[in-house]
């Protein structure tokens, strides 16, 4: 007999458990679908989240404890002019300074497999029900609307609702025709590579920092790995990932040689790049090599990028649907932001008896009004520096790294950052306090390795009276926060009306006075040094031996 | 580096199925598959693209991209079977 649900989710990565989690918590019979044995087998990269996939992400993962490998503060861009000489430029202006580093984050460094893991524990405690070891391989199709999947087993199981997070190859949607396949200049292939390192060499070499390598005349320095490609390392606890990648064809249809390209750069890295050969080598150890292809420009493309992501009785999200970080090559911010938009229509078109392809509009009417999303997946930085790479034009080079992974990516990323803010603010005034507090506990866990499933933090306290004025301290500024927001919100429409011009203009004023605080920041970094670093050990003190129920929201 | 030439820390487990297969009237030889797989899973016969093994396959797809032709079909393993990584 045919099962029956509300809603069937298709893959149990990144963002199918948000969106069954949303559903299932809203009453609606919900199913998730996963083709591997265990969670995150067919994950082959880590990755760093960005803090605002945090900040604007479901609840139930701001709110909790998510396993992470190691907190970020920002990007180290080496601009490697020659190899050979070890001419190297650096540029590290996206970083968040001290005191603010490494509790307030750029983001959070994670093995894929435990997060999904956990995510996927959160979906199921709220009820939904999941079936592993299970390829969804067609969809159930009646007068062309999608009535539920077909799996490798030959069970058809029927659905109001099918959301697709089958991620970049999307090939139920292709199957259920909403989508074509993407074009292999789209598709960028990462290699992957997984080391094994101690953790207090760790510590001293990466610190809280992801690294990223870009080559200058590619021909001699990273032989030639293409254009508008690098490297990117980033740390974990004890280990660290190293993924090159390239895009599977350029220039027109030419595909390139890929066994070979990946082979030539990732010994040139390892055998020449001066802090990989003499720092990292001699230590780290080589445990897995893994690839994958991720959609990395389909944002770019307007064909693509217009291309449907919903039919009648199916959406689809994340990779499945083009969602992914075109500069920051990282999906999990908009797949989390996509599959809450997705399960919310979802659940909408189920109240109302409507899953209608015009009905789901709603869901891509949502996507295209998401300032973080598409502001995501239309960075042009990493596609553009492929021209000077080819041009050889280090001027050109410099001024993508920085307005792509240097502090001039506050150019472009203000705006969209405060368009999302805003009403997040508006909804909820008290929802900074719970954004401070998630830094701190997140922080907390990290440094005790808990992450809410191993039982108790064991917290040296310190029994100083600073400490507990500190944590009243704390305690009462959060309070105060809350009080002031609360009492701002009486009043949103006159602070609207300052605050929203603002917001929409805020990266073309960046763009304009950049140049100008660019240098004054630097040298007051530089010059505040001595207190900054004094007042981060204060800080971290405190959030290390802090009563953990302070940061719990 | 000589363990770059061995894939590492990942098993492929169970009978996955023909989940690529190619079709040899379409074919024409371009060898962009080749060029493109890291798990070595193709090889040249009589100027034709052919499956050596899948048991290096990562289900990347990169051949399905590449091929302009439309001669390989990719298709997902059976439910629990394919490669399985513990760090990614």
């Amino acid at each position: 007999m045919d099962e029956e649900f509300d809603i069937i989710v298709v893959g149990a990565g990144f963002g199918g458990p948000v969106a069954a989690k949303i559903c299932a918590e809203s009453g609606l019979k919900t199913l998730m679908l996963e083709r591997s044995e265990n969670i995150g087998d067919k994950v082959i990269s880590g990755l760093t989240i960005p803090f605002y996939g945090f900040l604007f992400g479901p609840d139930f993962i701001r709110d909790g404890n998510p396993p992470f490998e190691r907190p970020s503060d920002g990007i180290i861009n080496y601009i490697i002019k020659d190899i050979e000489k070890g001419d190297i430029e650096t540029d590290d202006s996206l970083r968040v300074p001290k005191p603010l580093s490494p509790i307030i984050a750029f983001g959070y460094n994670a093995y894929c497999k435990p997060f999904c893991e956990w995510e996927v524990k959160k979906a199921v405690e709220s009820g939904v029900v999941l079936k592993k070891s299970t390829t969804a391989i067609n969809v159930i199709k009646e007068d062309n609307c999608i009535k539920g999947v077909i799996t490798d087993k030959g069970e058809r199981i029927r659905s109001k609702i099918v959301i697709d997070a089958e991620g970049s190859k999307g090939l139920l949607a292709i199957k259920a025709g909403i989508r074509d396949r993407y074009s292999p200049d789209t598709i960028s292939l990462a290699d992957t590579y997984d080391y094994v390192m101690p953790k207090e060499l760790i510590d001293k070499i990466f610190g809280f920092s992801v690294k990223m390598c870009w080559g200058w005349d590619e021909q001699k320095v990273a032989p030639p790995l293409g254009y508008g490609n690098g490297l990117m390392v980033w740390p974990y606890r004890n280990s660290l990932h190293f993924m090159q990648d390239q895009c599977l064809s350029m220039n027109g249809n030419k595909v390139p040689n890929l066994n070979k390209l990946f082979k030539e750069y990732h010994l040139n890295i390892t055998e020449k790049l001066p802090w990989w050969k003499d720092l990292v080598e001699p230590h780290a150890k080589l445990r897995a090599r893994m690839w994958d292809g991720f959609e990395i420009y389909v944002g770019l493309n307007n064909k693509l990028r217009n291309m449907p992501n919903h039919t009648d009785g199916m959406l689809l999200i994340g990779d499945a649907a083009g969602l992914e970080s075109t500069e920051l090559c990282d999906g999990v911010p908009a797949a989390w932001f996509s599959a809450e938009i997705a399960a919310n229509v979802a659940i909408e078109a189920i109240n109302a008896n409507d899953t209608s392809n015009q009905f789901l509009q709603k869901y891509d009417r949502q996507i295209k009004a998401h300032p973080i999303i598409q502001w995501s997946i239309s960075g042009r930085n990493r596609f553009d520096l492929r021209i000077a790479q080819r041009e050889h034009d280090l001027k050109v080079l410099k001024k993508y790294i920085h307005n792509g992974w240097g502090m001039g990516a506050l150019t472009h990323f203000m705006t969209p950052f405060f368009r999302t803010l805003l009403p997040y603010v508006d909804n909820d005034p008290f929802i900074m306090s719970k954004w401070i507090k998630m830094f701190f506990r997140y922080f907390q866990n990290w440094r005790y390795e808990t992450y809410g499933h191993s039982g108790k933090i064991v917290t040296k306290r310190m029994s100083s009276k600073k400490l507990r004025k500190m944590e009243r301290r704390f305690v009462r500024s959060l309070r105060l926060l809350d009080r002031l927001l609360g009492a701002l919100k009486k009043r949103i429409k006159v602070i609207s009306f300052i605050l929203v011009p603002f917001s929409n203009s805020s990266s073309n004023l960046m763009t304009k006075i950049l140049p100008i605080i660019e240098p004054l920041y630097k040298y007051g970094i530089k010059l505040l040094n001595p207190i900054l670093n004094r007042l981060s050990k204060k800080i971290l003190k405190f959030a290390e031996y802090a009563n953990p129920k302070i940061f719990q929201n | 580096m000589g363990e770059f030439e061995n894939v590492l820390g990942v098993e492929w487990v169970g009978k996955t199925g023909d989940f690529i297969k190619i079709d040899e009237e379409k074919c024409i030889g371009c060898m962009n598959c080749i060029k493109v797989c890291l798990g070595g899973c193709f090889e040249m016969m009589e100027k034709k693209a052919r499956i050596k093994s899948l048991k290096k396959c990562m289900e990347c797809a990169s051949c399905w991209y590449v091929c302009h032709e439309g001669a390989i079909m990719f298709s997902w393993p059976l439910g629990g079977t394919g490669y399985r990584s513990n760090w990614g």
